[in-house]
């Protein structure tokens, strides 16, 4: 939902990723775009061209930042030094919210870099609460939580996967980052009906929806971001936005990743069936 | 559990172990906390990970160690890749610190690189030495005012962080340069989309230069370059970066030096006049 607490009453239409093929595009044509997501993780650096590319881009646009290695559901406690360089990462950005995974990939000091699935337990549900609170306070900018993509299931799981994302933010009292492609490639490796994660999810706490591609293989499916997005995941996102209304969208492609203007048409697609802004209406009406 | 077979290496074929370290099938010990489905084991689920981890990884220490590789070739690279990561796994959130081990691994595990250990060291410290330029932190310049106003025996110079000074026994610059030349050449010739993992890249080798190579790796408008230095030059900058004052940077540079004194004080002019305007010289 647009302008609530989990968006710091910001109200955002549809955006895309920034990423490294793009620049020079965006750079010299600035291209009218409502917003770009960021990785967080690829400007957390001391200087270079990173920080300095991403300087300019917010000269021009509106930035929210994107996390991939916070690790909600890790065991340990966030790690001290990366929520240091994300904070002042915000400052940067004027993020109005900023996300990372539910999910797990660091342990003992080592990095997976990839977004693992949590076994959905209670026990887990106390600690990854624990751990987007923390964050939360610490930056102090609102955090929205996203559910990832999986290929695995573990025996332990106690409830389902949407049960388990209800209970974290009930707990934590975040946002939600609902990526309806992960939904859409989890039901279909797990064999659930996509509609039932929609409609469990709290519309009111959604602050921001994803939509991507994937790729489908012969016995599952992979989140590639690397491909349109397809009819299955409009139709989970025509969903989402009955029960949410107006929500910050965001298309990610991060491979085999065609021109800014593909990229674009492909995200405004979502436009279908985004209701308008209050302050586009009242334009309008004007 | 799970992280430990993540963290196993692939097969020659690409696939997860199917031996656990036990001795047990990795299947058995995957299905008792994975549940398998329809379409997939316990094991294949869990495969998926495992391969995931060790590409995405593989992926991105090829890309910062493309010299090191076309000096290598690439099955001897990526047995030497498997092992450093085994050993040095990434500890910190960005995947930009993977490669901050290898010189010293490549020091202690020379049968790696055998015969090329001394070339393929020159590669990875230069290759390193990039990530460092790319992104290292800047310090404030250096007021030039304060050159001229501090006694040369009380002042001491910092050298930017992103700047690493180095002694090479090879060409390395001129064999980047060649290797991108020949990516761009490649590229020209294929309209093929690049995956992650690049295909056998041209192997590129030196002879060792009888005089040690000078060179500074460092960035300027936001890209890197590299500058090669005399010698007095290098020890004159290494001094600095010890934290000797002006002047006993600039007598250590010279100790052996055959460059007449008179000249010696129109280089250091000239050399300080370059460094202020590449910016290396900060308060």
């Amino acid at each position: 939902m647009s302008a609530t607490r989990f968006t710091n009453q910001s109200d955002y239409g549809v955006g895309i990723g920034l990423r490294i093929p793009h620049y020079q595009h965006i750079l010299e044509r600035k291209p009218l775009v409502d917003w770009f997501e960021i990785i967080s993780e690829n400007y957390m650096v001391d200087a270079g061209r990173p920080l300095h590319v991403l300087d300019q881009i917010l000269e021009r646009y509106r930035v929210v930042q994107h996390g991939v290695s916070m690790y909600f559901g890790n065991a340990a406690r966030p790690n001290r030094g990366h929520l240091k360089k994300l904070k002042a990462l915000t400052k940067r950005t004027n993020t109005p919210w900023l996300s990372d995974h539910l999910c797990w990939g660091s342990v003992d000091g080592r990095y997976t870099h990839d977004l693992l699935p949590m076994p959905y337990t209670w026990e887990a549900v106390e600690f990854t609460a624990r751990n987007i609170r923390e964050v939360q306070d610490f930056v102090e900018v609102p955090v929205a939580v996203e559910n990832v993509s999986s290929y695995a299931e573990f025996h332990a799981s106690e409830m389902t996967e949407w049960e388990f994302l209800c209970e974290v933010v009930e707990r934590a009292d975040c946002g939600i980052l609902l990526d309806v492609n992960n939904i859409y490639v989890s039901s279909q490796n797990h064999t659930f009906d996509p509609l039932d994660y929609v409609n469990a999810v709290p519309a009111d706490r959604v602050a921001q929806i994803h939509i991507a591609g994937h790729t489908k293989y012969e016995r599952f499916i992979l989140d590639t971001h690397d491909h349109p997005v397809i009819d299955p995941v409009w139709k989970i996102y025509k969903r989402a936005i009955e029960r949410c209304g107006r929500t910050a969208t965001l298309l990610e492609w991060d491979d085999k990743i065609p021109s800014f203007e593909e990229v674009h048409r492909e995200a405004l697609k979502a436009t279908r069936y985004l209701p308008q802004s209050e302050r586009v209406k009242i334009e309008a009406a004007a | 559990m799970m992280s430990q077979v993540l963290f196993r290496p692939l097969t020659s074929a690409d696939g997860m172990q199917p031996e656990w370290t036990d001795g047990k099938p990795t299947a058995d010990v995957v299905a008792g906390f994975i549940k398998p489905n329809d379409r997939l084991t316990a094991f294949e689920r869990l495969e998926i990970y495992n391969q995931q981890y060790w590409w995405r990884l593989l992926g991105v220490f090829q890309e910062d160690f493309q010299g090191l590789r076309s000096v290598l070739g690439v099955r001897k690279f990526d047995r030497l890749a498997i092992a450093y990561l085994q050993v040095h796994g990434s500890s910190t959130w960005s995947l930009r610190d993977l490669g901050q081990h290898l010189v010293s691994f490549l020091d202690t595990h020379p049968e790696l690189t055998e015969p090329k250990s001394a070339l393929a060291s020159d590669m990875a410290r230069v290759e390193w030495a990039k990530v460092i330029a790319f992104d290292g932190p800047a310090l404030p310049l250096l007021d030039p005012q304060r050159i001229v106003r501090t006694p040369p025996d009380r002042l001491i110079l910092r050298l930017q962080p992103y700047v690493t000074l180095l002694e090479l026994r090879h060409p390395i610059d001129h064999m980047l340069k060649r290797l991108r030349e020949n990516v761009r050449a490649s590229a020209r010739a294929s309209n093929a989309m690049s995956g992650s993992r690049q295909g056998a890249p041209r192997l590129l080798t030196a002879k060792a230069s009888r005089d040690p190579i000078y060179l500074a790796v460092h960035r300027r408008d936001f890209s890197v370059y590299y500058k090669r230095l005399e010698p007095e030059a290098y020890r004159l900058l290494v001094a600095l970066r010890n934290a000797s004052s002006l002047a006993d940077a600039c007598a250590i540079a010279f100790a052996h030096s055959k460059v007449p004194e008179t000249e010696a004080a129109e280089k250091i002019r000239n050399w300080f006049q370059v460094w202020m305007q590449l910016g290396w010289l900060t308060r």
